[in-house]
């Protein structure tokens, strides 16, 4: 096995909960709380949770985007969690991310040109001739008209924009992107498109993706591996094959429950998770999910559990007590 | 200059919005018009033509002797009296000829002419009537348009380059920086502002730019709120941590993303604000504690108008009283238009 592009150890990122007159800390929120994990060259890997479970957060925490608490980022071989500014400039030519709003993340003042350039032009690649050629030549590979560099974002579809996105991207050539959740503003059919403009260049240009998404399928679709989140943490973590075939942690199986299916013959007996995800602010002791867990026992209601292997070589970890058992 | 596409719009939105459109271009006629004041009304002349040499008075000094004229008291070095010199030379029926402004008084010459004391009511000489100190009402009214509008909009300028600065350093530092300045801010905003600029001008005789000073003091307050909020806002934008995913540096992220999109408010309020400065300006001076005497103000103006010595005198209340009202509500109508044609609903996505 290769060395990975992208090690994450004990990323934590807590949010100070402030109050009163002179702003003084009352708690933290546990947005990212002891991840760890490995992207390898020229995978992807997916990372799967609802909303407010913190995957957007890891994204930008990894990013240096937020400033980690604590833990470790390392990208080959080079530390991101605690580079200097020159050092950071230098690794963003290599670390990308592509946004999930593709209205909000263009700048509505500037044209379809300016935005896909600003990259070559903040790390001063080459002539100002060279960026305008690359610049059609990114808009070219990501399926965009070149006489719309002219054009302003509010002028293009949302799937046309999210093009504009992954051409931005790709500017500066680099070798990992994490996509925070790029397609869920989109059409369905709109996001099939970008879903294969993603795995083509992944396959030309030999990306690693972090693909963030709280969609199942389209998780399904893309990944090689996949990690679950849960409140902070990441509770079960494998090769998208083991995951899918089966799932260890009880909250894995009812997100694949909750996955629609297209004909009522495949429907199967779900069982929805009762409740909603509890505060990061103040996440229950033990295991986070124990209070909408069907099957939690005593233990789960102290102990924190760790990630364990399932028994195989294939490097699938779940994080329960009751693993193997339920 | 390149304009982007939003703020074309905006802009043709404006000029479809007749009432707010108009309104701006007669105050904008106004206002240049009133930039040439020296040449519409003034005691000196704009261009003399004597002994076939050209003199332009309005930016010269020339003593009597010049154009041949003789002080009734015999001193020297008094200006020429170019109205009379006008006289002189039609009499004369010479090649020499004045040609005089539209109105051929200053604002601060009292005019003798008259049989009994001023004010005198308005009549072909003086079209406006003259003031308790025999003044053209006319042309005071119009130095004092022109006094009122500079001293609004640069007091409106001027705070809003520092509201900006530091409502946007609030915003984009956050943090302790944003605290602690914006509790200063609301302590100093406590402070009655009009008792203070009273205060301060009962130990300096306030001019033009010491009173811009003081009321700078108090004006930039207003526009930190609306830079910081929509800085706050604007940063947490996808496309600002984008730029900062490529190491833009906060100077880029500063100028090119985050101010023009933050240019609403200011643009929106601008008006309101100048609103608010004519007012206090001419309360000030209305108050006796504005520009120092003899500067034409309005407030001044009222304040004459309002003596109880001159209560009969309805032309000294009715020049100045129209003058604000009609100022106030044309920049009030283009203040309507503006937020009319920027109303970011328009534009904006909420997600």
């Amino acid at each position: 096995m290769s060395s990975p592009i992208l090690e994450v150890r004990d990323l934590r990122k807590y949010y100070p909960v402030r109050g009163g007159l002179f702003g003084g800390k009352r708690g933290d929120v546990k947005a990212v709380e002891s991840v760890s994990l490995d992207v390898e060259p020229g995978e992807t890997l997916g990372l799967v949770g609802e909303s407010g479970c913190g995957k957007s957060t890891l994204g930008r925490t990894v990013m240096r985007l937020e400033e980690p608490t604590s833990g470790a980022v390392r990208f080959e071989g080079r530390d991101v969690a605690h580079a200097s500014k020159r050092e950071l400039f230098e690794l963003r030519r290599d670390l990308q991310m592509i946004f999930q709003d593709p209205y909000s993340s263009l700048n509505p003042r500037l044209t379809i040109g300016e935005i896909v350039r600003e990259p070559l032009d903040i790390h001063r690649r080459g002539t100002h001739t060279e960026r305008l050629e690359r610049v059609e030549e990114l808009l070219e590979s990501v399926g965009l008209q070149v006489s719309w560099k002219d054009r302003y974002p509010h002028e293009l579809s949302g799937g046309q924009r999210q093009r504009v996105g992954v051409a931005r991207s790709l500017a500066l050539g680099p070798k990992l992107i994490i996509a925070d959740e790029p397609v869920s503003a989109l059409d369905v059919s709109v996001q099939g498109q970008i879903l294969n403009l993603m795995v083509r260049f992944q396959w030309e240009l030999e990306l690693s993706y972090i693909f963030i998404s709280h969609d199942l399928s389209v998780v399904e679709y893309i990944s090689d591996r996949v990690a679950i989140m849960y409140l902070g943490r990441i509770v079960e973590q494998g090769a998208k094959t083991a995951i899918f075939a089966n799932p260890g942690h009880p909250y894995t199986r009812a997100l694949m429950d909750a996955v629609p299916v297209a004909h009522p013959a495949q429907r199967r007996e779900r069982e929805p998770i009762s409740g909603e995800s509890p505060s990061a602010v103040n996440p229950p002791p033990g295991c986070a999910f124990h209070p909408r867990c069907p099957f939690a026992v005593d233990v789960c209601r102290e102990l924190v559990p760790e990630l364990e292997p399932t028994g195989g070589n294939d490097g699938h970890v779940v994080a329960c007590h009751r693993q193997g058992e339920v | 200059m390149r304009i982007d596409p939003i703020t074309r719009k905006r802009l043709r939105r404006f000029r479809r919005l007749k009432r707010g459109y108009y309104s701006f271009l007669i105050l904008a006629g106004f206002t240049a018009l009133s930039l040439f004041s020296n040449y519409i009304a003034n005691r000196r002349a704009i261009v003399v033509s004597y002994q076939d040499s050209l003199y332009f008075p309005t930016f010269r000094f020339h003593d009597m002797a010049t154009f041949g004229q003789q002080d009734e008291y015999g001193f020297d070095d008094v200006e020429a009296d170019y109205t009379a010199l006008q006289q002189t030379f039609r009499q004369d029926g010479g090649r020499n000829w004045v040609l005089m402004p539209l109105v051929p008084f200053d604002p601060y010459e009292p005019d003798f002419e008259y049989d009994h004391p001023p004010p005198n009511p308005p009549d072909r000489r003086h079209w406006f009537g003259t003031d308790s100190q025999g003044r053209d009402v006319f042309a005071r009214l119009l130095y004092g348009f022109r006094i009122s509008i500079l001293f609004a909009v640069s007091l409106v300028v001027v705070g809003e380059v520092i509201g900006t600065i530091v409502g946007s350093m609030q915003g984009f530092l956050g943090g302790r920086f944003d605290i602690f300045s914006q509790r200063f801010i609301e302590i100093w905003s406590t402070l009655p502002f009009l008792y203070v600029v009273i205060l301060l001008a009962t130990f300096f005789k306030p001019s033009f730019l010491s009173l811009l000073a003081i009321m700078t003091l108090f004006e930039w307050i207003r526009m930190t709120y609306y830079m910081r909020t929509e800085i706050y806002r604007e940063k947490t934008k996808e496309y600002c941590l984008a730029a900062r995913s490529f190491g833009a540096s906060r100077r880029r992220l500063i100028f090119r993303h985050l101010l023009p999109n933050c240019m609403t408010p200011l643009v929106t309020i601008t008006p309101f604000a100048i609103v608010g400065a004519i007012s206090v300006l001419t309360a000030l001076d209305y108050l006796g504690y504005g520009l120092p005497a003899p500067t034409p103000s309005w407030g001044e103006m009222i304040d004459q108008a309002m003596d109880s010595s001159n209560r009969d005198k309805i032309w000294l209340s009715v020049a100045p009283f129209t003058a604000i009202s009609v100022t106030l509500l044309l920049v009030t109508l283009i203040g309507e238009a503006i937020r009319e044609a920027f109303d970011p609903k328009q534009y904006a996505h909420y997600t």
